[in-house]
């Protein structure tokens, strides 16, 4: 599903925001700290909510921004694996 | 040579309450390029939802209130009543002819490009207001704050309202739990209370107004509770909520043991959250859940943003955001900075008796075991007193040893007025004795302040 926010990427170009991306990526992490699958896909449908819901009144905003407010509700949900999505990045 | 950037603005503001309209009109009237953002009504909380609706709307309940006590004096007012629908329209009159809210168009004709929007910060130098990029050389962030909701179960399956949402309610409740017991908390609670609203207040703290000094917080439950019927709760706190019919239900728990009352409305006053989501991580600005952190000048940890009111965490007046926000212009352009000093601003509650304070307080002075010598003077010692049969209250000066006024409160009627005589004298580094050798009129309250420092002269 596409929601129409536009997410600044760090090159500085731009994309729509793409929930299944977002869900496919809490999915990962989840398993990578070997949450079961069922429960790393009811993790994600829960932080794709709440960001879509942090993205209501916001039509752009920067894809670190996206990092933050996932790992902030992630955090609630699995500690771990929230860790292991804030600092993915840093790591690769 | 480095090389300067070009931005769209020398300055762009994000907020037009109290903090940021001063900033972003005497920045455009120096003739510099300003920006001005607003998510919701220009004006911001002050003139749209707290300051002046509330003091409208206790304008009128203490005209009412004192009328109806008005039989002991030879007043006949037994059938005297209200037309709520026609004092919310005064409320509404009072909030138009203040100028200030929705004032979009006092920006456009300061010069100042207005935008209706929410900003984001997606670089330390941008936002993104409706996905149009804004840059600018210089930020204030006056994002102001907002009612936090607190998680209590139940919360969410029940109607609950905020100090923002009760001034349009159709009508006062017959019964209102008020969760807080903060300068807000009360005086919704009295206003609920003189248009007849069976009103309880819930504070987790020993007792009301835990900011001001003891005997402030424990005469104000003692007036509530014998004047209004206001029913305080201290040391409680809400356990649960649950909806019973059109009422809700709210278990209190109090010293260990769990109490049950059952209530038409809750309002929700307790603290207020700074609203820092606005993306700042993007802008490097260091900040926290309890507000953005900045200088004595009022600048963040990035040089070039700058912070003011409530955001900074502070449960601020509206005359401190403003005055933060007139230093905040000056040490953004100019080179000659001005420090930020919260020692002389007067904290005000509009009740009746108003309460206001200035400087220190005794409690503050006791916890940094500072040597301080006290006076209090209370009301039912001067005439005034009589001729208006009020006698609960009192005036209390706080100096150092070397009788330097250091601090003040006033429990009284008008005691909004009258404090600023204290907050100059503690601007001016005046003695006791400078203030108990100025005369003071015959019959106004200000004799008390004569009195309190003529007993430490």
């Amino acid at each position: 599903m596409s929601l129409a926010v536009d997410i600044i990427k760090n090159n500085g170009s731009s994309e729509r925001f793409d929930r299944d991306k977002l869900h496919k990526s809490i999915v990962s992490v989840c398993i990578s700290v070997r949450a079961p699958h069922g429960q790393a896909e009811a993790t994600a449908h829960s932080v794709c909510d709440a960001v879509i819901d942090w993205l209501a009144s916001r039509p752009e905003v920067t894809s670190a921004d996206i990092r933050t407010i996932a790992g902030k509700h992630l955090k609630r949900y699995h500690p771990e694996a929230a860790y292991l999505y804030e600092q993915h990045h840093i790591i690769i | 040579m480095a090389k300067k950037y070009e931005f769209d603005y020398d300055l762009i503001v994000i907020g037009s309450g109290a903090g940021g309209s001063a900033a972003a009109t005497i920045a455009a009237r120096e003739g510099r390029r300003v920006a001005i953002i607003e998510s919701d009504t220009f004006g911001g909380d002050s003139p749209n939802w707290s300051d002046i609706p509330t003091k409208a709307l206790l304008h009128v309940a203490t005209l009412y209130d004192e009328a109806r006590h008005g039989a002991k004096f030879g007043l006949r007012s037994a059938t005297l009543s209200y037309n709520y629908p026609l004092i919310r329209a005064w409320k509404d009159l009072a909030v138009k002819r203040t100028g200030a809210a929705g004032n979009k168009k006092y920006y456009e004709t300061q010069g100042i490009d207005a935008y209706v929007g929410t900003a984001h910060f997606i670089s330390p130098n941008e936002i993104s207001v409706n996905r149009r990029h804004l840059s600018a050389d210089n930020f204030l962030i006056a994002t102001g704050s907002t009612w936090a909701i607190p998680e209590i179960p139940g919360l969410d399956t029940v109607d609950h309202l905020t100090p923002k949402t009760i001034l349009e309610t159709i009508r006062p409740p017959k019964t209102l739990l008020i969760i807080g017991g903060n300068d807000t908390a009360v005086e919704i609670a009295q206003l609920m209370a003189i248009f007849g609203t069976k009103v309880y207040l819930v504070e987790r703290g020993s007792r009301l107004l835990p900011e001001f000094d003891r005997e402030v917080g424990e005469l104000l439950e003692r007036t509530l509770a014998e004047q209004k019927g206001i029913t305080t709760l201290t040391h409680s706190s809400v356990v649960s909520i649950n909806k019973e019919g059109l009422s809700k239900r709210v278990i209190i728990s109090r010293g260990g043991s769990e109490k049950s009352v059952r209530v038409d409305e809750i309002l929700i006053a307790d603290h207020r959250s700074p609203s820092v989501d606005l993306g700042l991580e993007n802008a490097g600005v260091k900040f926290t859940a309890t507000g953005i952190k900045v200088n004595s000048h009022l600048q963040t940890n990035v040089k070039h943003i700058f912070a003011a009111g409530e955001v900074l965490g502070q449960n601020s007046h509206t005359h401190t955001a403003l005055l933060e926000s007139q230093i905040a212009a000056n040490n953004i352009f100019r080179s000659s900075k001005i420090e930020m000093s919260y020692s002389i601003n007067p904290r005000v509650i509009f009740t009746h008796p108003a309460i206001a304070s200035v400087g220190l307080s005794e409690d503050n002075c006791n916890r940094s075991k500072r040597a301080i010598n006290k006076s209090v003077a209370p009301l039912n010692i001067i005439a005034r007193s009589n001729t208006a049969d009020f006698r609960d209250g009192f005036v209390k000066i706080i100096t150092d040893k070397r009788g330097v006024v250091i601090g003040a409160t006033i429990f009284a009627p008008a005691a909004g007025e009258l404090i600023h005589e204290l907050a100059l004298a503690i601007k001016c580094g005046l003695t006791v004795s400078d203030i108990a050798q100025t005369p003071h009129a015959f019959l106004s309250w200000s004799e008390a302040i004569r009195v309190a420092a003529n007993k430490l002269a």
